[in-house]
């Protein structure tokens, strides 16, 4: 790590941006362009978040308020739990606990920075780490490692066997930092009974966990209203869920982003739904008007992530989709499988609901919601299901109309390189042309973004898409 | 008057020292054949015809590097490992960090007042962070390995490369160059991209203590400087010999030692 990375911990340094970021749209136009003077290298990141109107300046608020948390937390007598995207932040926050979630930590340095996240991951393997161990998680990791991130006090994780990688990672900074540390199991099927009491038993004991290390009880009227908050919000995604079938779709490519990212932060949080509301105010105005959410007002193409989207620096990849007029129809991180949303309907016994009747169902709640989070679903799926990520695919990119599938991911995605290429064979007989990205989502050094940009514009150009 | 000597067999490059009395009397650098022995025995000969003696004047020989077992006139072969710690204590006798980018792997390691290893690093399969990165790339920018320094030097704007894979890393220098981004600036990629890798294992040893370099890479200024940016310290230069022979110098040293004993 070079010797001025260390100067200043990186929870302030990113803090620090998106308050100011947040902050500048409210100024004069003068203050925008002398702010713009002082971030050279991130004004087109501002650009692009402000270019999608009020949900992009309540977007950065929310990512600067998650930092805020987490800078503000031990003065405000909080612990902060080190937790993993595959984690719905609800229980925490009820538990009043902050959250601090890697992957978009990682994500959100990757995209402001010129080098990214490059020092903060070479310094977990700096410390034992391999090369190959998820990038998502090594460069915030890297950064709590080399105490250049508040201390975080205790570390909750619910990924073993569903994504040992991501499982490791936090288990190496449990070591490292010799902090307490709880892993949750997933039984091998999500849906019937005998699963789901076992299933509830470990959330109890994760809670009990939680308990003995804040030295307070659950208070289940506060989760009760965590999860109202997530009704809610649920209800607003499935009416986005709903825009994204339309053609054109009246949704830019940068919501996709915000809609997950806001959901691994803040969800049940009211902030989360305000940016949800905002989303859909703008995307129902945007489809009354009869224009697509992208900028350049023409919908060439619509693309499908089967997994997840690229976060290099100045958010190249939605940039990219822009100036190409693609459309895009969501990832594995945009999904919820809320029984309310439209996609559900073809996928039967997928859903899941949000019961409040008492503690157990409650804690159901979150267990059926946390398993269908990104890769604890898709994913891993259950060991009954084994082709389920192929069939969700299939589901999604029809219903949503997409042209091509796209698969994306980390050269640390163990469970899906296992796959990708019958996985993309099936895609392709089943009529989707479907391209595999040999990249990094993370770490331009893998694959830098001029060749990733070059082979996907090859891909379009060959198979007549663009 | 003990004469000894020390032959390094490398994946790029043949090294020998001859050494008398500790002193380095005649030594080599050619450019790998395909069979080892080969290598050795030129290079070996090179190194005598320079030190003006007689193969039948050399008492021992250590053999080291990754063809050390082909070697046919050797008394006994010795890790390179260990022989780059020797060498490099030879060449700065404060050196407790020891850096060396060979061909085809790269190693850090930390040594002790008499040169001995206590404790090191090295990469694991891939190429890149290798002499043999340099190699493959200077190749593609049409230039000499030597020039890719000097022209980094000059950059005003170093691009990212693709650093974990050489093959990719040789697409993004072809894309770059078609897209007429100057060469000084994917020259200085090229070094950072190498020194970012070998800045990791440089901190995986946590290094204390005169940090030297050696092997050939040690030459190219351009990593040097980036590798001392990023790890934050200074990295010793060579001045009693050519770094690129420490490998066959600590052969020779420890061909010393046994003659001695």
């Amino acid at each position: 790590m070079r010797p001025e990375i260390r100067e200043y911990p990186y929870d302030w340094l990113m803090g620090s941006t998106l308050k100011v970021a947040a902050a500048v749209p409210s100024g004069s136009k003068k203050e925008t362009e002398q702010t713009y003077r002082y971030i050279p290298n991130y004004q087109k990141v501002a650009e692009t978040f402000y270019s999608a109107g009020e949900p992009g300046v309540l977007a950065f608020k929310l990512l600067a308020a998650y930092f805020e948390n987490i800078l503000t937390a031990h003065d405000k007598g909080k612990p902060i739990a080190a937790t993993t995207f595959c984690n719905s932040p609800v229980l925490l926050y009820a538990m009043d606990v902050v959250p601090a979630t890697f992957e978009i930590l990682t994500a959100l340095g990757g995209v402001l920075w010129k080098r990214g996240m490059f020092d903060y991951m070479d310094f977990c393997c700096e410390v034992g780490m391999t090369e190959t161990s998820c990038s998502s998680q090594r460069g915030a990791m890297g950064a709590v490692l080399a105490g250049l991130f508040e201390s975080i006090d205790f570390i909750v994780c619910d990924t073993p066997g569903v994504c040992d990688t991501n499982a490791n990672a936090f288990a190496f900074v449990s070591e490292y930092l010799n902090k307490p540390f709880f892993q949750l199991n997933y039984p091998s099927s999500i849906g019937d009974v005998r699963s789901q009491a076992y299933h509830i038993d470990d959330y109890k004991a994760m809670i009990r966990f939680i308990e003995n290390q804040t030295g307070k009880k659950l208070d289940y009227d506060r989760l009760a209203e965590a999860l109202q908050e997530v009704d809610k919000q649920d209800a607003l995604i499935a009416d986005i869920e709903d825009m994204l079938l339309l053609k054109p779709m009246p949704l830019p490519p940068l919501f996709s982003l915000a809609l997950y990212a806001g959901r691994f932060c803040f969800s049940g949080h009211p902030e989360y739904t305000r940016l949800l509301a905002s989303m859909v105010r703008s995307a129902r105005q945007r489809m009354a008007d009869g224009i697509p959410g992208l900028t350049s007002g023409k919908e060439n193409l619509r693309v499908f992530m089967c997994y997840i989207d690229h976060y290099t620096v100045n958010m190249n990849f939605y940039n990219y989709l822009e100036e190409r007029g693609i459309a895009l129809t969501g990832s594995i991180l945009t999904r919820n499988f809320r029984d309310n949303n439209q996609y559900t309907e073809i996928l039967s016994g997928s859903s899941y609901g949000i019961d409040l009747s008492s503690k157990d169902a409650m804690l159901n709640s979150v267990a059926q919601m946390n398993a269908r989070l990104p890769m604890v679903r898709s994913i891993r799926g259950p060991y009954d299901r084994p082709g389920m990520w192929l069939e969700e695919s299939l589901a999604l990119a029809k219903i949503t109309q997409s042209d091509c599938v796209i698969y994306n991911g980390t050269p640390g995605c163990r469970n899906t390189w296992g796959m990708v290429k019958p996985f993309a064979r099936d895609m392709e007989r089943y009529g989707f042309p479907t391209h595999i990205m040999y990249d990094d989502a993370f770490d331009d050094r893998v694959e830098s973004w001029g060749n990733t940009r070059e082979r996907l514009d090859e891909f379009f150009h060959i198979r007549g898409l663009l | 008057m003990t004469i000894v000597a020390g032959c390094d067999v490398g994946s790029l490059t043949s090294k020998a020292v001859i050494l008398q009395n500790n002193r380095i009397i005649g030594n080599s650098i050619i450019k790998s054949k395909p069979r080892p022995g080969d290598s050795a025995e030129a290079a070996f000969s090179e190194a005598l015809a320079v030190a003006g003696i007689a193969s039948e004047q050399v008492e021992y020989c250590i053999g080291t590097g990754y063809g050390r077992e082909k070697i046919a006139f050797v008394n006994e072969v010795v890790s390179e490992i260990t022989c780059h710690g020797k060498g490099a204590r030879w060449m700065l006798p404060t050196a407790e960090t020891v850096i060396d980018i060979g061909g085809q792997d790269c190693k850090t390691m930390k040594i002790d007042k008499n040169g001995n290893v206590g404790k090191f690093a090295a990469n694991d399969k891939c190429a890149s962070g290798t002499g043999r990165f340099l190699e493959v790339m200077a190749k593609v920018l049409n230039i000499g390995i030597h020039e890719l320094g000097e022209l980094s030097q000059k950059a005003k704007n170093p691009v990212t490369l693709a650093s974990t894979c050489t093959v990719w890393a040789q697409a993004d220098i072809i894309k770059f160059i078609n897209s007429g981004v100057p060469l000084e600036d994917i020259g200085a990629g090229i070094n950072a991209a190498m020194a970012g890798r070998v800045a990791i294992l440089v901190n995986a040893v946590k290094p204390e203590g005169d940090i030297f370099m050696t092997g050939g890479v040690a030459k190219n200024i351009g990593v040097v400087a980036t590798l001392e940016k990023l790890i934050g310290k200074r990295i010793k230069r060579a001045r009693k010999a050519d770094p690129q022979i420490a490998g066959a110098l600590g052969a020779a040293l420890l061909a010393t030692e046994k003659v001695n004993r």
